[in-house]
This record gives structure tokens, sequence and C-alpha cells, in this order.
């Protein structure tokens, strides 16, 4: 009923935006993942205030205690191979991988938005920063993981950059084809015959007007880094030991697969979900911002 | 065509260049001085700086760069600082377990992959397509470790396939049996993404005018997803496959280190976290390298397959 309210012709037409909105309200698994997510980032931002106990406290007594398990009553999801607390472990795990993440797709993301948008602005630009752009993409992630972990060595520092390089290609192709459609808007031509600036052009027409289809992308980028950031952690080459992240804590509980499941199940059962609710959300904003894409 | 592989063959040689440059690297980082070591414990001093000079460690760092490319291209990469083999030698002995496992793990995950994807275009908008596309953004969202920790965990703990190391070649029944739990870890990250592109692409095709012809010609309509549709749907979905193998190589990575598979992956991370830096500028050279040369393999094999390609640009 609601959609044909809107073929109706009515004098408040709806805005592209307010549309975009309704689509996404209705697409109830992209619903569910935005309030997984609001509710995973508060729990992480939270993590110092409403852990139990302390994540490095460990105590050998209450070693790999089962979820459950009469030996540990105050440990909700049990405890690890040091009888550290795993919903406290968890918690800050989850700050970890997350903030890992965050910081590599905002400057990673940041620094391809800008490459994308200046090749979209400056034609002479364009051919120079996109053949950069096919040379970042012709790498796999998992080898600038691997490669910066040598040369400077094992540890958060590393795995932190080996991210941002790998987030800024993708960003970087789509902030240029989005640039590319407004540079072909008319306002873009009226800005520029008013004579304003081109670094004024650059931010408040060009950037204020790409950002939406940026910033769904680095939600979908936003899965990937995490993803890698884990897998490498995981290997032994991102987050050191007694770090709390949820890849070296699944790497951690690996030894104790078969006698204790639950220290090795649960980090990476958060990292799933994690990863799927940023890919049901990224997909669901593409979709609603973009319904032609939609197959 | 001979266009488009120029152009690749010319984006590749920075990334190659570069990659040559991180090696070269890595052997600056070493601890050691190889004059020293070569010399032995009882060499005078003149007798180092001699060796230093011969082996060219006295000239500026770009020349000694140029002397580390003209070893690489006789295939002299230094020797492992820990087992004291020859790199070029350990890297013989672990390309041909990796490779065998890519193999393993697409030749079921990347005809799973297109099957689903097909079923999903035909059963456009039906609970199958929706169910097979929340199948897939599961399959791209799952850390590779887990599937390989779950196998490892109810499979192999309860002792029905090992699931540490290789215990012989592939045609041998060991390691026929050891190579199953690594493949379908690194397979079934694979068919998530082979599923969605597949259903894309095919999609596209069914909505052709041709594939409408062939309807109204009365074909039935299986013989129209195959023939028609299928057939010139999998022209991306081979280049998209080609592509992936970056993402395999990722997977790859992970899994040969879970299951002690003895290939280049799991050499790298063991001498990332050994500092044996000689054999990690090996072991990430010649997966770069490997990397570099699919893709061409790849582009080369599209061009072929789209014959529109060749004929556009000549």
């Amino acid at each position: 009923m609601s959609e044909l309210s809107i073929e109706l012709p009515s004098r408040s037409v709806p805005s592209a935006r307010a549309k975009a909105w309704r689509r996404l309200l209705r697409d109830k698994p992209a619903v569910l993942a935005a309030l997984f997510l609001l509710l995973i980032v508060s729990a992480a931002l939270l993590a110092p205030w409403i852990a139990p106990d302390d994540p490095y406290a460990s105590n050998l007594r209450l070693r790999l205690c089962a979820i459950g398990n009469a030996r540990c009553p105050h440990a909700l999801l049990g405890t690890d191979q040091q009888g550290r607390d795993m919903v406290s472990r968890l918690l800050f795990g989850l700050r970890a991988t997350l903030a890992l993440g965050f910081i590599a797709v905002a400057v990673g993301g940041g620094i391809g938005a800008t490459l994308g948008l200046l090749a979209a602005f400056y034609r002479r630009l364009d051919a120079p920063i996109m053949r950069f752009i096919d040379v970042l993409l012709s790498f796999p992630p998992i080898l600038f993981g691997l490669a910066i972990a040598a040369v400077i060595g094992t540890g958060l520092n590393g795995l932190v950059v080996a991210l941002c390089i790998t987030a800024i290609p993708s960003i970087a192709r789509i902030a240029r084809g989005a640039g590319q459609q407004v540079m072909q808007q008319e306002y873009m031509e009226a800005g520029r015959a008013a004579g304003t600036g081109d670094l004024k052009l650059l931010w408040r027409y060009l950037a204020a007007n790409t950002w939406p289809v940026i910033m769904i992308y680095m939600t979908l980028q936003l899965g990937q880094a995490i993803l890698l950031g884990a897998a490498l952690s995981f290997l032994g080459l991102g987050a050191q030991p007694p770090t709390a992240e949820l890849g070296s804590m699944a790497a951690d509980g690996r030894k104790f697969l078969t006698i204790a499941p639950h220290v090795a199940t649960l980090p990476c059962t958060l990292i799933f979900l994690l990863v799927l609710a940023f890919n049901v959300l990224g997909d669901a904003l593409r979709d609603a911002l973009d319904p032609q894409l939609r197959q | 065509m001979a266009r488009h592989i120029a152009h690749r063959l010319l984006i590749s040689l920075p990334v190659l260049l570069g990659v040559l440059l991180i090696g070269f690297l890595l052997l600056q980082v070493v601890p050691t001085d190889p004059a020293t070591v070569s010399a032995g414990p009882t060499a005078s001093k003149a007798d180092v700086e001699a060796i230093r000079h011969q082996m060219g460690l006295d000239k500026p760092l770009w020349m000694q760069f140029g002397l580390y490319l003209g070893r690489v291209l006789q295939l002299d990469l230094g020797r492992s600082m820990i087992s004291n083999r020859a790199v070029s030698e350990e890297i013989a002995l672990t390309l041909g377990p990796t490779i065998e496992l890519m193999i393993a793990s697409l030749i079921w995950a990347a005809p799973l992959g297109i099957l689903l994807g097909s079923l999903a275009a035909r059963k456009h908008g039906t609970w199958i397509d929706r169910a097979i596309m929340a199948f897939s953004v599961m399959g791209v969202s799952v850390p590779i470790f887990w599937i390989g920790l779950l196998l490892i965990q109810h499979v192999g703990g309860a002792g029905w396939l090992p699931f540490q190391g290789r215990d012989g070649p592939i045609w041998t029944l060991a390691g026929l049996e050891s190579i199953i739990l690594p493949a379908i870890t690194l397979g079934s990250v694979f068919i998530g993404p082979v599923a969605r592109m597949t259903r894309t692409s095919m999609l596209e095709t069914l909505a052709a005018d041709y594939v409408r012809t062939a309807r109204a010609k009365g074909i039935t309509e299986w013989r129209v997803t195959i023939h028609h549709g299928l057939r010139n749907a999998l022209i991306p979905v081979v280049t998209l496959i080609g592509l992936q193998i970056g993402f395999l190589l990722g997977g790859s990575v992970v899994t040969e280190t879970m299951f002690a598979w003895p290939g280049v992956g799991r050499m790298a991370v063991g001498a990332i976290t050994s500092s044996d830096f000689p054999l990690a500028q090996g072991a990430i050279l010649i997966l770069a390298i490997g990397f570099l040369s699919v893709n061409l393999l790849v582009d080369v094999l599209y061009a072929w397959l789209d014959p529109r390609i060749g004929v556009s640009r000549s």
C-alpha cells in the first residue's frame, strides 16, 4: 500500500534521501544489523566500565573453566587458558578489533576518497592517480600484511599500516566514479562560472555531494578490514599476547580446542557476527541509495 | 588484445619493483654482517674487508640493489638463517603443496558457486534466491580460521581425517586424505563470492535480447539457462575468479598455517615470526610474482574467451 502512495502525484514529493531512508527502514535484516552494531559498538566503547572483571587478571586456579561450570559462577562465558574472564576479554577484544577496523577505514578510506575526488576534479591527475591505484590493487591484501610485518616487525603498528593501505584503492575507485558523476551536474558548472575557488568547489560541491556513497562503501570495507586484521592477528602478525584482540584470542584458543572449545569459538563467533552485520548493512545502504543496482 | 596485455605488464612492472625493493630492504635489516659470517670466526679484519669488497657490500645502496636484482634473476635468493638451506630450494619444496591446495579448493568450490549462482538467478526473487544470497553474504563474512577450527574440532578431533601436515603426494591415499580438510576450509570462503558474481552476471545475460529470442523459439527453460545464459555469463565469472586469486592467496596463508600444510604461505608466516629475513624475502617475492602471473594469465584467458575484446582492440 505504501508503495502506491509514493506513485501518486502529491504536492510534497518525497526527496531522494527520504525515499532512500524509507527503503532502508523496510529492509528488516538491515535494521536488525544496524541495531546489533549499535549494541556492539556501545558495548565496546563502554568496555572499561561494564566489563565484570579485569581482562588481564589471570587466575590459574580457574583455568579453562567452561560456560556455566560451577567452578567459576562469576564468569558468565567461562575463562580462558589463564583463568581470565571471557566476557571481559571479549569486550576488550571487541574494542581493539573495532578500533583497528575504524582507524584503517577512516585513514585509508580518507586517503582513498581524497585521491579519487582529486582524480575526478583534475583531469590531468586522473591517469597518474588511477595508475597508482591499479598498482595498489594488483597487490593482494594479505601480502601487504606479511611484507609490512616482515619489515617493521610483528605488532599492532604494522597491522594498522597494512590495513590502512589495503583500504585505499577500492574507496578511491568509488570516490572517483561518484565524483565524475557530480562533475557533470549543472551546479558544478554554475559554481565555476560564479568564480568559486577550486578548494571550495572540491569541498562544498564535490565532497558534499559524494560523501553518502563514499560512506556506504566504507561500511562495506569495514567488514573486510576487520576480517583481514583478525586473520593477521590470528597468524601472530598483528596484536601480540596478552593484548585482548578477537583474532589473537581465537589463535590462543586453538591449542585448547578439544578440551575447552569456547575459548576459540566465542571470539570467532563475534568476528563473524560483526562482519556479517557490516556487510548486510552496507549492502542494504547501497541498495537503498541506488535501487537500480538492486537485482 | 596485445595492448590489453601490454597495459597489464606495464602495471605489473612497478609492483614487481616495489616487491623487489621490499625484499632488498628485508635483507638490509639482517642483524648479522654477511661478510663476517662468510669469512668465518678466524678471519682477520683485512680478510673481512676483502670479502666485503668482493660481495659488493662497500658499494652505495642503490648499486647493491642492482646487484640484488641480478642475483634474483639468477634465482639466488640467499640462504635461510635457520635451516641454512638456499632460499630458492626451500621455495621449490613449498610451491607444489601450495598449488596443490589451491587447485583442490577451486575444483569443488568454483563449480558449486557457479551452480548456486545460476540457481539463484533462475529462481530470481523467490525464497531460493534469497536463501542462496543470505548464504553468500555469510560466506564472505566468516573468518576462514573459524571454519578451519570447526573442522579440526569436529572432524579432525573425532579422528575421521588427518588435520596436521601433508602425508604424501595427492595421488596416494594418505595424501588425498590429508588435503581434504584444508581444501574444504579454503574452498568454503570462495563459494559465496563466486555464487554472487555468477548470479549478477547471469541476471544480466538472461535479460538480453538473444535470450528472449531463444525463449520465443520455444527452447526449454533449462536449455536457455545453460546454453544461452550460463555460457555468456561465465565470461566475466572466469575473470572475477581469477581476480579473486588474491583473496584465495590470503586464505591459503591462514589455512596452511592452521593445518601445518607445508606451503609457501606457512613458510612466509614462519619466517616472519622467527625473523628469518632471507626466507621471508623469498616467500613474499614468490607469492607476489605468483599473484601477478595468475592475473596476467587471466587477462589473456579473458581476451581469448571473449572474442569481442580481440576484435575491438585490433
